[in-house]
């Protein structure tokens, strides 16, 4: 594995496009996730209230509830990510190197590794993100301190883990399936923020007795992590992560994994 | 001798069209084995099948003896079409890459690069070579494992005439240490500087192999003139090597067997007391060969296979 992991490091670290996109992502993420306090305040300024409640008093960086609304804030952006790893194994198809690459020896599967590793890699550093500005944040605004409740509710951080994985490998097959960057992205963007909520709005009312939407890709990785404020209205919230979600997000890694490898099993490589 | 390559009735098609066509195909070592056809009759198909890229539909082929696998395309150098890399890296970064796949120590790019002579740009982007240095890169890749056979698909393909020299040049350096190499080209003035044995595909289908030599040897011709063009004839017609006699405009074309020469008939026609006004010897192309093998094979494709020897008397005769 370590053989795969240097092979993508080549390609990377000269590629200025990733650099640049990963360095725009992360820092809009780390002032997505820092700002809220701030945004609550402007908002609070203005005179606006969520349901009588002062918005400069939700404690969203209090631990124990910091670690599921920094990792559901997070998740809208991941998509950015989707769009790098579309780059990175559609620009294998144009370039033609990914034809090369079995020419010179590499197996199918050592193709798909490769590519599994480095989504990996950025799951594992987009997690240390998250969890080292989590603690940073928390250390600043949480009232209450201590290792104990540090790290009470860190499990969101797993749930995030697994959510961002999820999501990038399905990027993968997108990008593989459509072998073209800018048709990849497109359908990337408009299956995930459009095509697949609207089908499953419009299905859940046409079936409201049936709620198989539940089990649709997109919809069973965002169910990872629930909406964490209705609880600051005093409305019922999920604070918890569903053994049931895991398995089905799971059952969906699988499913991704095997239908990319049955693409570069079943067709001709070419550019 | 194990071949280092042994295709058996491969077929493919796209759709309608029957790329690859009941092929069979054996290079052993050491040969620098040309495939010769038109744009669009297989050769690449044929490649990318052996090379693991292009799906067959039928039929087998083996590397060394052995099924193929990715190990053994590790003992293979190979690029198809055009030079295959990542435009913004540096020719050592690709190489590094290649050397990664094929696990290759790196102190192997330095070597490569010297014997295509791109050691002086090895740290430019490949985006800013020249095409002909792209091509030697490519040819560097293909030499970085060392392999024991490399395969090399039209690699003067877009050059100007001296990249053309370089490369075909680097190409008989490279089968001087004996190693094995299959060429696919569409020129045959290519495979006839540089190949010893060549194969003949068109519309997937294998219409001749053979070596380069035997191709060529016996298709030597004579042309003769004398003062009584009669007498010449018949007299050349005696000369036991003479296979055929053709009269010309000005001269008898006359084909010679035994590997006889115009020396030989000159000989001769002294002997016989016939002071020749015109003597020279004309050496044929694998082009003309390679236009006969496509005319003979257009002419009597319903006669099935039929071997080189063959249509050379039919066509001459």
């Amino acid at each position: 594995m370590p053989r795969l992991i240097a092979i993508e490091w080549i390609k990377l670290k000269s590629y200025r496009p990733f650099w640049i996109l990963m360095i725009l992502y992360f820092v809009v993420l780390g002032l997505v996730l820092s700002g809220v306090m701030l945004f609550f305040e402007y908002v609070a300024s203005r005179g606006a209230e969520f349901n009588g409640l002062d918005p400069s008093m939700i404690p969203f960086y209090d631990f124990a509830d910091i670690w599921q609304n920094m990792t559901y804030l997070a998740t809208f952006l991941k998509i950015f990510l989707g769009f790098i790893v579309v780059i990175s194994i559609t620009n294998e198809y144009s370039y033609k190197t990914i034809r090369q690459h079995v020419i010179d020896g590499l197996t199918r599967w050592e193709l798909l590794a490769g590519k599994l590793s480095i989504i990996l890699v950025i799951t594992i550093v987009n997690t240390l993100f998250v969890l080292v500005l989590g603690l940073i944040l928390g250390l600043i605004y949480s009232p209450v301190q201590g290792l104990d409740v540090m790290f009470e509710n860190a499990g969101f951080l797993l749930a995030y883990f697994l959510d961002v994985f999820a999501f990038l490998t399905f990027a993968l097959l997108v990008g593989m399936l459509i072998k073209r960057t800018g048709f990849a992205i497109v359908l990337l963007a408009l299956y995930t923020l459009f095509l697949e909520p609207i089908a499953a709005l419009i299905l859940s009312e046409v079936y409201s007795q049936y709620t198989f939407t539940q089990y649709f890709p997109i919809r069973a990785i965002n169910n990872l992590i629930s909406v964490p404020f209705g609880k600051y209205v005093f409305q019922e919230v999920q604070d918890y992560i569903a053994f049931s979600d895991i398995a089905l997000v799971a059952v969906y890694v699988g499913l991704f994994i095997f239908l990319s490898f049955r693409l570069l099993k079943a067709r001709d490589i070419s550019g | 001798m194990t071949p280092i390559l042994h295709i058996q009735n491969l077929h493919k098609r796209f759709g309608k069209v029957h790329a690859v066509n009941d092929l069979s195909l054996e290079v052993l070592p050491g040969q620098v084995f040309g495939i010769l056809g038109p744009n669009g009759s297989g050769k690449t198909t044929t490649l990318g099948i052996i090379l693991d890229v292009i799906k067959k539909k039928s039929g087998e082929y083996r590397w060394f003896g052995e099924p193929p696998s990715a190990e053994s395309r590790k003992r293979i150098g190979a690029i198809l079409e055009t030079p295959v890399f990542y435009p913004y890296l540096s020719a050592v970064d690709n190489l590094k890459i290649v050397a990664l796949i094929k696990g290759v120590d790196e102190s192997r790019i330095e070597k490569v690069l010297e014997t295509v002579d791109l050691h002086e740009r090895k740290l430019d982007a490949f985006k800013t070579y020249s095409l002909g240095m792209k091509q030697r890169l490519a040819i560097a890749s293909a030499l970085l494992a060392d392999p024991e056979v490399m395969i090399l698909d039209e690699p003067t393909n877009g050059l100007d005439p001296q990249g053309i020299a370089e490369i075909r040049q680097l190409i008989i350096q490279i089968a001087e240490q004996g190693k094995t190499i299959i060429l696919a080209s569409h020129l045959l003035d290519e495979v006839q500087k540089v190949c010893s044995h060549f194969a003949v595909l068109k519309k997937g289908k294998l219409i001749y192999s053979g070596s380069v030599d035997e191709a060529l040897t016996g298709t030597d011709t004579v042309e003769v003139a004398a003062d009584d063009m009669n007498r010449l004839e018949e007299a050349v017609k005696q000369f036991t090597h003479t296979q055929s006699v053709r009269p010309e405009k000005q001269f008898l074309r006359v084909r010679l067997t035994d590997n006889r020469g115009s020396a030989d008939l000159n000989q001769f026609l002294i002997e016989q007391g016939i002071v020749v006004s015109h003597l020279s010897q004309r050496t044929n192309s694998l082009e003309q060969q390679f236009l006969h093998i496509l005319a003979a094979d257009q002419s009597s494709a319903t006669s099935g296979n039929h071997s080189f020897t063959d249509q050379k008397t039919t066509s001459h005769a």
